[in-house]
């Protein structure tokens, strides 16, 4: 692997967080109801300012604004994370199974909630239930023999995510026709029902799993180089995967349970930005928090500005553009003859 | 709330099918299965309670005459087997993308099944009508329409050379969900002096955000909430809007508003309440 040169990284990480400025910029002044730029900014920076425009600015699209940032770049940090730990190009945050816990959890409020005396509150903090303990599942049914063998937790996250929609099905015909509506929506992400009172949370998982993930990038990079490489560094490789997988897990249990299954993200952002910047995870961990946020923010902002009004789920804008600007990308180092 | 908003917002998924029509007997029916709280709601209205011989799990919990009938399933778990059994001489229902297959495998087994789609005010009016054809109940049914339309022009008077008021009849608080264009919830806040921003939304069940609506800055909210408590509660969250800061959050129930049903009578005078105060002279109408 090439000596990564500091002023590299800090030129990739300035550009990037400027691309992150943007699309925070464009998400605070684009949205269904007409405020301007300017008057966007004016209200901003007024904490004592009131009325529609105030409201809409500083109640409606910061926390939005916020909310998106953090998700997206939970789930690309952890996309590029599980795709070291577990060898596998095709890994996404969602691929073992803490998804499918946080959504069985959130789901199980969403049909039954009503029943029980739960509100809509209920749903994030049952969801981040359901991620814990699937991460605690995960460490059971993986770790034997005191290793945490990629294939075992792969499988593990499979067949549980399968699990996890089957009850989910289950759970869903039970409820009424509100309620499906609401599963449906919650269950292909979107950031409309991200409160203010959850971003601290939030914040602060996102932040514990980028503390880990940022000191332990070179082990990501011996990770990625294989098994036996992998081996021979002996017990500190599986103390840094235990980490790895506490604290990324966490991370995307608390992305899931604010916003449900945005797809997508975990999985382009970090193939994107490899094909541009090469495989070096140093780089790949902080560069994929700040596209991911950048990504993310500008998605939710044409989900809730395409069509005047009407709110579109931000895990169909994601995939709708992820998908082509990827194959764009990839194209484009094709024929370059950086990849085959 | 959440319950009787689902009726309505079932019609988001509701397929524009014309009210197509297999063979049905001439004779009266006798044993009939409602799939749908509107349409098991109209029945009862029109005294054909005692044709019904199953229903589907919404109509159960909706509508007390019905709760100890047979239950045939929900909208996404409709069950044929359940359907057959209760040998019905009819069924009827709303289409959907989720009972389509379903009924066409009703129809498959030879089984006499209509569709109403009850999403414009003379629509449901229609449906009353064409049901109590259907049991040969057209007395009952005729003079539900009746006070319906007697409704319709008592209020239309009332609230004739008042202002328009800005309105948003909110369906579902999160999600959000409003009453858009071209239902009958739009043309009866119409009818009860209403300009129903919704409507500039161009679907009939549309889901928006606070954004919009905080932007769109009605003079009245109008929150289908059987509880007016946590309704209250949620829109205080936004001062700015003329709604909130001249306390014309109403909560109007959604049993008697939003259901397609045969109380469209109550609901006008309903609405019409929660626009313009009780003060609005509706003395003309006679008590149903």
């Amino acid at each position: 692997m090439k000596v990564l040169r500091p002023a590299r990284l800090v030129a990739v990480l300035a550009a990037l967080g400027l691309v992150l400025l943007t699309a925070i910029a464009i998400g605070l002044a684009w949205g269904p109801s007409s405020v301007s730029l300017r008057e966007a900014l004016g209200v901003l920076f007024d904490a004592g300012s009131t009325g529609p425009a105030a409201d809409i600015v500083r109640r409606i699209r910061l926390p939005r604004v916020a909310a998106g940032a953090l998700v997206g770049a939970s789930l690309s940090v952890a996309g590029v994370v599980f795709q070291a730990l577990l060898r596998n190009p095709l890994a996404d945050p969602f691929v073992l199974g803490i998804s499918g816990g946080a959504a069985l959890g959130g789901v199980a409020v969403l049909s039954l909630g009503h029943a029980l005396g739960l509100g809509a509150g209920a749903v994030p903090v049952a969801a981040f239930g359901g991620a814990l303990a699937t991460t605690a599942l995960l460490f059971g049914a993986a770790g034997v023999r005191g290793r945490l063998a990629a294939t075992t937790l792969l499988l593990t996250g499979v067949v549980f995510n399968a699990f996890a929609s089957a009850a989910i099905v289950f759970l869903a015909s039970l409820g009424g026709m509100a309620e499906g509506t609401s599963i449906f929506l919650w269950l292909i992400g979107n950031l409309a029902s991200a409160r203010s009172e959850l971003l601290l949370p939030l914040a602060a998982l996102f932040a514990l799993g980028l503390a880990c993930a940022l000191p332990l990038s070179r082990t990501l990079n011996l990770l990625s180089l294989g098994d036996e490489a992998a081996e021979q560094l002996g017990i500190s490789v599986e103390i840094a995967k235990r980490v790895l997988l506490f604290a990324t897990a966490l991370m995307v249990g608390a992305a899931v349970s604010v916003s449900g299954l945005i797809g997508f993200v975990g999985l382009i952002v970090p193939h994107a930005l490899r094909l541009v910047l090469g495989p070096d995870h140093r780089l790949l961990v902080p560069a994929s928090a700040l596209a991911g946020a950048a990504f993310l923010v500008v998605c939710d902002a044409a989900a809730r500005s395409v069509l005047p009004g009407r709110e579109l789920p931000v895990g169909a804008i994601t995939a709708l553009a992820g998908g082509p600007l990827f194959l764009a990308l990839m194209r484009r180092q094709q024929r370059r003859g950086l990849i085959a | 709330m959440r319950l009787l908003c689902a009726v309505a917002l079932s019609l988001l998924f509701a397929t524009a099918l014309a009210t197509a029509s297999d063979a049905v007997a001439a004779a009266p029916a006798r044993r009939i299965v409602s799939m749908n709280p509107s349409l098991t709601r109209i029945l009862v209205a029109i005294g054909a309670t005692g044709a019904l011989v199953g229903v589907d799990e919404f109509s159960a919990r909706a509508e007390p005459a019905a709760a100890s009938l047979p239950r045939v399933g929900g909208l996404y778990s409709p069950s044929l087997e359940s359907v057959v059994a209760l040998q019905p001489d009819l069924v009827v229902l709303v289409p959907s993308l989720e009972q389509r297959e379903f009924r066409t495998r009703l129809s498959s087994l030879s089984l006499s099944v209509r569709e109403f789609d009850p999403v414009r005010f003379e629509q449901v009016l229609d449906t009353i009508r064409e049901l109590g054809r259907l049991v040969g109940h057209e007395a009952e049914a005729t003079a539900r329409i009746d006070a319906i339309r007697r409704a319709q022009d008592v209020v239309q008077r009332a609230v004739a050379g008042r202002a328009k008021l800005r309105a948003v009849l909110v369906l579902q608080r999160e999600p959000l969900f409003v009453a858009g264009r071209g239902s009958f919830l739009d043309e009866m806040l119409a009818m009860a002096g209403a300009r129903n921003l919704g409507a500039e939304l161009g679907e009939t069940w549309p889901r928006t955000s606070v954004e919009w609506l905080v932007g769109a800055g009605p003079e009245v909210i109008l929150d289908s909430d059987s509880d007016p408590a946590p309704a209250a509660r949620y829109w205080a969250q936004w001062p700015s809007l003329p709604a909130v800061a001249q306390g014309r959050v109403v909560a109007v129930d959604a049993g008697d508003v939003t259901l397609p049903g045969p109380d469209l009578d109550q609901a006008l005078v309903t609405l019409a309440r929660a626009l313009h105060g009780n003060a609005l002279a509706l003395d003309a109408l006679v008590a149903p």
